[in-house]
């Protein structure tokens, strides 16, 4: 400890053993010496927090006129402070603490130390969040601040911490009306709470075009600041689209119904109620794996003979109580399995990142993007930008330039070139689900497309047959779980050597794995809770070199016929 | 300001000074120069970074395990005879105050002394670190400590008589409840409000509410969300795609914290940790990293610095080497990219949570 601080602490010991004795007395003479030491140490906390102290006594006793000047004086002695180091939080602390406590505060006077402060480094965030609060306690006009930021941005297109105000400031000042299509029906639910990606901060139409005009006249001007891009983004995003089932699939083999919803649910306390003709059933909901607790997709068995009788129609509803929201199914004479769903298509499950403005209007902001990746083909932001807008507008029209555009992002920002490869995949995956459900077959296939990892595996619930033959995969990992309805499963030629996610599949009855990493028997472990599994190709796969491996895998999987090594 | 991506120079093999750098925290644990005054008050941090350092290092025989351990445990904020003062108990970061030395109860009352919460959660670290079993912490006290401090936002304050209160002490504080096994110090569901409320319109976290996105405050949310358990509850699979691509663009060479700053090599723990929670580090160029980080390597003195030609510092010596280490730089130990201790350290934690759940029967763990 160096000398200074020595001092300061039996300094603060004696003074303040004095003031349990008497009060008041010493004040002056611990204002001069925690000043002396904090002008040094502004990140001494303590001391801050004893000057607090001191100036409420001080509140108690001296007339209104001195308190002003005692605070005054704080001010500036802040002032120099911060003149020495900007950013330390004590000093921006002590300073909102001191501004509330102000009996005639001068907050024009704040505004104006925040612009020089800002001048020196418009990126100091303790003076923006400052800036902030004083906005806020002294009542500034959100269209003021509005008009602040406009003409910092004039003078500097590039300023981050400027366009980042703005996002706060444009939602407040013309908020989305409630006349505009808002994917929530009923009163605002009290959870999740708000970010500015939820509905309640978006922006109305009319001053979005606006904002699009300013934005492309930043990025036409300094095509390679991403400030303006990160705005743009948000500007053309939307909100979380409405939580409701998806999906309700029912099947009388296994008298099990499985339910797929908009977003992940917990499937021991989501709160669900199954209705069958008419009657409330007492089920046990679960999820498809036993490690994959948080899961779009829960399913539960009815008690045997509910619905195996073939001649007997049946009608079942779900109730997602919490939500208020419910989905219908009917199962019909004759037939041994239904469903009841809104396709990919219909919720625009793959388009909703933008906007549900006019196509007319991404058309058009397509357009400028074009126009800047004639004048900047390298631009890397620019090619995100129109990826982004092309999946909004028409995903499988656009697919050939997407891929296109993906090659090329992959040589102008080398770096990160293995994370577009992921997010191609991504897209791939999603185009295939599209074309799946225009085809109304329920046939997935993607092959030879160096795909790594899976995605939108709750989409694939009624998928009966799926080839991800020659690709990169190495997993098929729990989530794999929510094909319920698999019966054919081809996976050729790729890396596979975890098989967790092929586990209870009521209806898989082929499983395809030639050329593979699948190495030991245990691996293979998760294919015997499949109870209709009756053609294993395991040829290619180092486990086929174990000793007594074919009697190991009929003793594994009894139901095997036709098993290949 | 375009993008400086050819700031720095490609250097092809540069040597990973290894010794000079166990010498750096050596030194840090000894004396330090005048100008590192101010960070009295924040010794106890200091000290984290010189042990973890080292323990990344593989180098922890250089030092006295045991005098360390008692140093830390003479920080320790006790409860008195009466416990009027559990809601001041945690570790202080330092004997600035001038409260007398010692290592044991019941505590002494002063008006100005209480835990601080940054300095509870590194004197757990360094007690783990240095194989401490944790038997004299309080930790009923260290609890009631962190409760005080939550304010009804689910932020937190660093210490009870009030300070700024944000998201980087909802990470001191889940630290501090997941290594001692017990949530009840913590309101986990205001903290994640506050944690979402902190998401920004470009997908990064700021300090708060409507404050700017950045790469220290956004490892401290998802951070603290993977140590709660709630990572997927509490973001959907949109929002943590969005939360990827942000942190994926803050890399240059090395990370920077913000667009449009400049490089600096704390952030590529900071940011490389986070993206390694999200499972998708491996999409980030390692050799860039890399070099960008031993471009800031004092080969004088040691440790590292935020940029090149610039003096090294403790924390970033220590962010600097576990950044290496997220890339899997040999000889260096794992890091634990939620905890920010060595993967060594948090097996000791492990095994120790084995006893006490042993003994007490019951299990209070989120997970």
């Amino acid at each position: 400890m160096s000398l200074q601080e020595t001092h300061a602490s039996q300094s603060m010991f004696l003074l303040d053993t004095h003031c349990q004795r008497k009060e008041g007395i010493l004040d002056e003479e611990a204002l001069q010496v925690t000043q002396q030491l904090l002008s040094s140490n502004p990140d001494f906390a303590t001391l801050w927090n004893y000057r607090r102290e001191i100036l409420m006594h001080l509140e108690t006793v001296k007339e209104k006129d001195e308190v002003q000047k005692i605070y005054e004086a704080e001010l500036a002695f802040l002032e120099s402070c911060l003149k020495l180091n900007p950013k330390s939080y004590g000093s921006w602390h002590h300073r909102c603490w001191v501004s509330a406590r102000l009996p005639r505060p001068d907050w024009s006077r704040e505004l104006s130390l925040c612009d020089r402060c800002l001048s020196l480094d418009d990126r100091n965030f303790h003076c923006w969040d400052y800036r902030r609060m004083v906005v806020k306690v002294s009542g500034v006009p959100v269209a003021q601040e509005l008009g602040f930021t406009d003409r910092l941005i004039g003078s500097n297109f590039s300023n981050y911490s400027s366009w980042h105000y703005r996002s706060t400031l444009l939602p407040l000042l013309h908020p989305e009306s409630p006349e505009s299509p808002s994917p929530s029906h009923e009163p605002p639910q009290p959870s999740p709470s708000h970010s500015p990606q939820t509905q309640s901060h978006r922006v109305c139409e009319e001053q979005l075009l606006k904002e699009y005009e300013l934005v492309q006249n930043a990025f036409f001007t300094d095509p390679n600041d991403q400030s303006a891009w990160f705005y743009y983004r948000w500007l053309l995003g939307r909100a979380e689209r409405e939580e409701m089932i998806s999906c309700v699939y029912v099947s009388r083999d296994e008298e099990r119904v499985a339910v797929a919803f908009s977003r992940p649910v917990n499937a021991q306390s989501v709160s669900l109620l199954l209705v069958l003709d008419g009657q409330p059933q007492k089920v046990e909901w679960k999820s498809v794996h036993p490690r994959f607790k948080h899961s779009p997709v829960c399913i539960c068995d009815l008690p045997p003979g509910t619905i195996s009788d073939i001649t007997n129609e049946h009608n079942l509803t779900v109730h997602w109580t919490e939500k208020y929201t419910h989905r219908d199914c009917a199962l019909y004479t004759g037939r041994t399995e239904s469903w009841c769903r809104d396709s990919a298509t219909d919720q625009e499950l793959f388009r909703s990142e933008l906007s549900v403005e006019k196509t007319s209007v991404l058309q058009s902001e397509l357009q400028s993007c074009n126009q800047l990746l004639e004048l900047e083909p390298l631009n890397k932001w620019c090619l995100l930008t129109i990826v982004l807008l092309m999946r909004a507008l028409d995903p499988l029209g656009y697919e050939k330039e997407t891929l296109a555009h993906f090659q090329t992002l992959k040589e102008v920002d080398p770096m990160r070139s293995a994370y577009y490869s992921d997010l191609c995949s991504k897209f791939i995956i999603e185009n295939t689900v599209l074309k799946m459900e225009y085809a109304e077959v329920r046939v997935f296939s993607i092959t030879d497309k160096n795909l790594t990892t899976l995605c939108h595996l709750d989409q694939l619930l009624l998928v009966t047959h799926i080839n991800l033959s020659s690709n990169q995969l190495q997993q098929l990992p729990p989530q794999f779980a929510m094909l319920q309805c698999l019966e054919v499963l081809e996976v050729d030629n790729n890396r596979i050597e975890n098989l967790e996610g092929v586990y209870h599949l009521p209806k898989l009855e082929e499983v395809l794995l030639k050329n593979n990493k699948i190495s030991a028997l245990a691996d293979l472990q998760p294919l015997a809770s499949c109870p209709k599994l009756r053609r294993l190709d395991l040829r290619g796969n180092p486990v086929t070199q174990a000793a007594n491996i074919e009697s190991e895998l009929t003793a594994l999987l009894p139901s095997v016929t036709d098993l290949l090594l | 300001m375009a993008e400086e991506e050819n700031q720095f120079e490609e250097f092809d093999q540069i040597d990973f000074l290894r010794d000079r750098h166990v010498r750096f925290f050596q030194r840090t644990l000894q004396v330090l120069p005048e100008r590192y005054a101010s960070l009295e008050t924040t010794r106890l941090t200091i000290i984290f970074f010189a042990l973890s350092g080292l323990d990344v290092l593989d180098a922890l025989d250089v030092i006295e395990k045991n005098i360390m351990i008692e140093w830390i445990y003479s920080l320790q904020v006790l409860p008195t005879e009466d416990q009027s003062n559990l809601s001041r108990c945690g570790f202080r970061g330092s004997s600035h105050i001038g409260i007398p030395y010692s290592t044991k109860g019941p505590g002494v009352l002063h008006p100005y002394d209480s835990g601080h919460v940054a300095m509870t959660y590194t004197g757990l670290c360094s007690l783990l670190i240095l194989g401490d079993d944790l038997s004299r912490v309080n930790k009923q006290a260290c609890l009631a400590g962190l409760k005080a401090l939550q304010l009804e936002d689910g932020s937190f304050y660093a210490v009870p008589e009030g300070s700024e209160n944000d998201i980087r002490f909802i990470y001191c504080a889940a630290s501090i409840c997941y290594m001692l096994d017990d949530w009840s110090g913590i309101d986990i569901q205001k903290a994640i409000e506050y944690i979402r409320g902190s998401l920004s319109y470009d997908n990064g976290f700021g300090q708060g509410a409507g404050r700017e996105s950045h790469g220290g405050w956004t490892y401290c949310a998802i951070a603290s969300l993977c140590l709660m358990g709630r990572l997927e509850e509490a973001l959907s699979q949109r929002e943590l795609d969005r939360i990827r691509r942000w942190c994926i663009m803050r890399q240059q060479t090395g990370f920077h914290g913000r667009p449009n700053k400049p490089v600096d090599t704390c952030y590529s723990f900071w940011v490389g940790a986070t993206l390694e929670l999200l499972d998708v580090f491996q999409y980030t160029n390692f050799e860039k990293n890399r070099s960008f980080i031993l471009s800031t390597q004092d080969r004088l003195v040691g440790g590292f610095a935020k940029w090149p030609d610039s003096h090294p510092d403790a924390l970033h010596a220590y962010l600097g080497l576990c950044g290496l280490s997220l890339i899997g730089e040999p000889s260096l130990r794992k890091v634990h990219p939620a905890l920010n201790i060595t993967q060594r350290a948090f097996q000791h934690l492990q095994h120790l949570q084995q006893t006490w759940r042993g003994s007490a029967g019951s299990c209070s763990r989120q997970h």
